[in-house]
């Protein structure tokens, strides 16, 4: 009855053969838009798979404290998977779109996009950090590991007993970095891919459904465009991002932690996904 | 329009909740249709309480997921319908008049094959995993798809996209003024991933009684179709939004009361305070 006795589920191994369903399935939807659609559309199809396995790798690296990080029993940031992954991957998106309003070189878009994801994640570590150690009066601490992997500091003693760690300690402040940086590049990716779909095909669609014979100039679409890209693209990441929270579930501190050997689940989780996705958000012009 | 709640030795069953919601929301929606067969707007009101009924259903499905411990926290579960509905109620919206059958069964195809995902791949194991993804992504699509009538009083992709605007007394098709257009969606999407999953969250625990929580996602849902009522007053002819923002005003404080009385019934005990309090008499 009650969701708070509950015991969270999920173990560490992969299950082959959900493993290998999951990506017949994700091949079998590329057949269908290798058939169904124009080259460009496929393309987009892999960006968007690229995408999505990207903001699924990148979720493993963010510090995800949840409620027991907000009461300083566990280390990372005190929210949910879910809600840290969207701020990322939205800041980044962004940042992304704003870019490709003035250049259409994809690696300048992508990168822009990762560094909004980043910058958005490092300033939300940073005042996490802030107000954990000025506010709430603890030191930052991991429970998961004895020393920093990166700055070598050791850990245990500045652990309160009966917690398993607190704070923010400086490797898992580089993995929210990195986090958003491959979030943001992960959404902006998606955005830009079915943008250009929808740049292309999107005037003959409405053409033929709005039965007008005047034919609509492309530069009014453009907002629909770039409602529909980035709609699908905030859709493909909450869903990816909460499919990284469910591999997750609960907390995990960052790319030290033992919970990070789950990553190839998320990435073959968010392919497929992605894929499913992705489909459905191109067959609206495709069809 | 809503399912009757009354408490019954461990409420009604799960099954129960999902067909009414599918129904009284499918029924909803294509009740605004009749905009287009009789030419008038009065009928958009329907939608939203369409997107009401699927929220009381969703947030059911929600408890039912939530209560095996998914470890994530429950706003999750509210995201990811929005995620999967949004795409298969677009699809949809290409459809015509089929389409709330269209995007029921598309986000049913995703649901499914994301409950496969998070079930098997992701190893959650939970029995109700695959069935509740399901659920949440028609909910989601529903939802989208009930705000999306009311405030455009249709739900064809052509009507979504083109909107109007009047210059000199005339008016022109404008693609910028619409629904899509204008990103509106944007704001609907939020409304409703946030209606769908805070009943629950709110009212979780060990004192969880279900007629409470249903009214409190009555609640929520009455509120979300208010605030969607008035960003329809740029979409639908003024007097249709009129209607839509009285039926979601009355909606809301019926609901609204129901709440506290039902909160004042589970409560321990509660101290009626006062929002501003009376000034002390006396010297």
């Amino acid at each position: 009855m009650s969701a708070v006795g509950a015991k969270p589920g999920g173990s560490a191994g992969i299950d082959p053969v959900a493993s290998v369903v999951a990506i017949v399935l994700m091949i079998v939807m590329l057949a269908i838009m290798y058939m169904i659609g124009t080259p460009m559309a496929f393309m987009a199809l892999i960006g968007i798979v690229i995408g999505g396995v990207l903001i699924g790798f990148g979720v493993m690296f963010v510090p995800v404290g949840g409620a027991p990080a907000a009461m300083g029993q566990a280390p990372g940031i005190a929210t949910g998977v879910a809600m840290l992954a969207a701020g990322a991957g939205l800041a980044g998106l962004f940042g992304g779109a704003w870019a490709a309003q003035t250049t259409s070189n994809l690696l300048v878009i992508v990168i822009t996009g990762a560094v909004g994801g980043g910058l958005m994640m490092a300033i939300t570590c940073l005042f996490v950090n802030f107000i954990y150690v000025y506010g709430m009066g603890i030191p930052a601490a991991s429970g998961k590991v004895k020393k920093d992997p990166i700055t070598g500091d050791t850990q245990t003693e500045y652990k309160s007993q009966g917690t398993e760690g607190h704070g923010l300690p400086f490797v898992s402040y580089v993995g929210g970095v990195i986090g958003g940086l491959f979030g943001g590049a992960g959404g902006t990716l998606i955005y830009i891919m079915l943008l250009d779909v929808y740049e292309e095909s999107l005037p003959a669609m409405m053409q033929a459904q709005s039965g007008q014979l005047l034919p609509i100039p492309a530069a009014q679409i453009m907002p629909i465009a770039v409602t529909l890209a980035g709609m699908f693209a905030i859709g493909l990441f909450l869903v990816n991002a909460v499919l990284a929270a469910y591999n997750i579930t609960g907390t995990i501190e960052g790319p030290h932690d033992p919970k990070f050997k789950r990553w190839p689940r998320a990435v073959i989780a968010s392919a497929t996904a992605s894929a499913l996705v992705g489909l459905v958000a191109i067959m609206i012009v495709a069809l | 329009m809503t399912v009757k709640v009354e408490v019954i030795e461990g409420g009604i069953p799960h099954n129960k909740i999902m067909a009414a919601g599918l129904i009284i929301s499918l029924v909803c929606i294509y009740l605004t249709w009749l905009n287009v067969l009789t030419g008038t707007p009065w009928f958009a009101f329907f939608g939203g309480l369409g997107a009401v009924a699927a929220i009381a259903w969703g947030s059911h499905t929600i408890k039912t997921l939530c209560s095996y411990g998914i470890g994530t926290g429950v706003p999750s579960a509210g995201m990811i319908a929005l995620g999967s509905g949004v795409v298969a109620m677009l699809l949809a919206t290409r459809y015509g008049v089929a389409t709330p059958i269209v995007a029921v069964v598309v986000a049913a195809i995703i649901g499914a094959i994301l409950g496969y995902l998070s079930n098997n791949v992701l190893a959650m194991h939970i029995p109700v995993m695959i069935k509740s993804l399901t659920e949440l992504a028609i909910v989601g699509a529903l939802t989208l798809l009930g705000f999306t009538a009311m405030m455009t009083g249709n739900f064809t992709f052509s009507a979504l996209a083109t909107g109007q605007v009047m210059f000199l007394g005339f008016a022109l098709p404008s693609y910028v003024s619409s629904y899509l257009g204008g990103a509106l969606i944007a704001t609907v999407f939020m409304l409703a991933a946030i209606a769908i999953q805070h009943p629950f969250n709110a009212c979780l625990g060990p004192n969880w009684k279900q007629d409470r929580m249903l009214m409190l996602s009555y609640e929520v849902g009455f509120l979300s179709m208010l605030a969607a009522a008035i960003m329809s007053l740029a979409l639908i002819s003024i007097g249709a939004a009129l209607l839509s923002i009285i039926v979601a005003l009355i909606g809301w404080w019926y609901t609204y009361n129901q709440y506290l009385v039902l909160s004042k019934r589970d409560a321990a005990a509660w101290l009626d305070a006062k929002p501003f309090p009376e000034e002390a008499e006396g010297p």
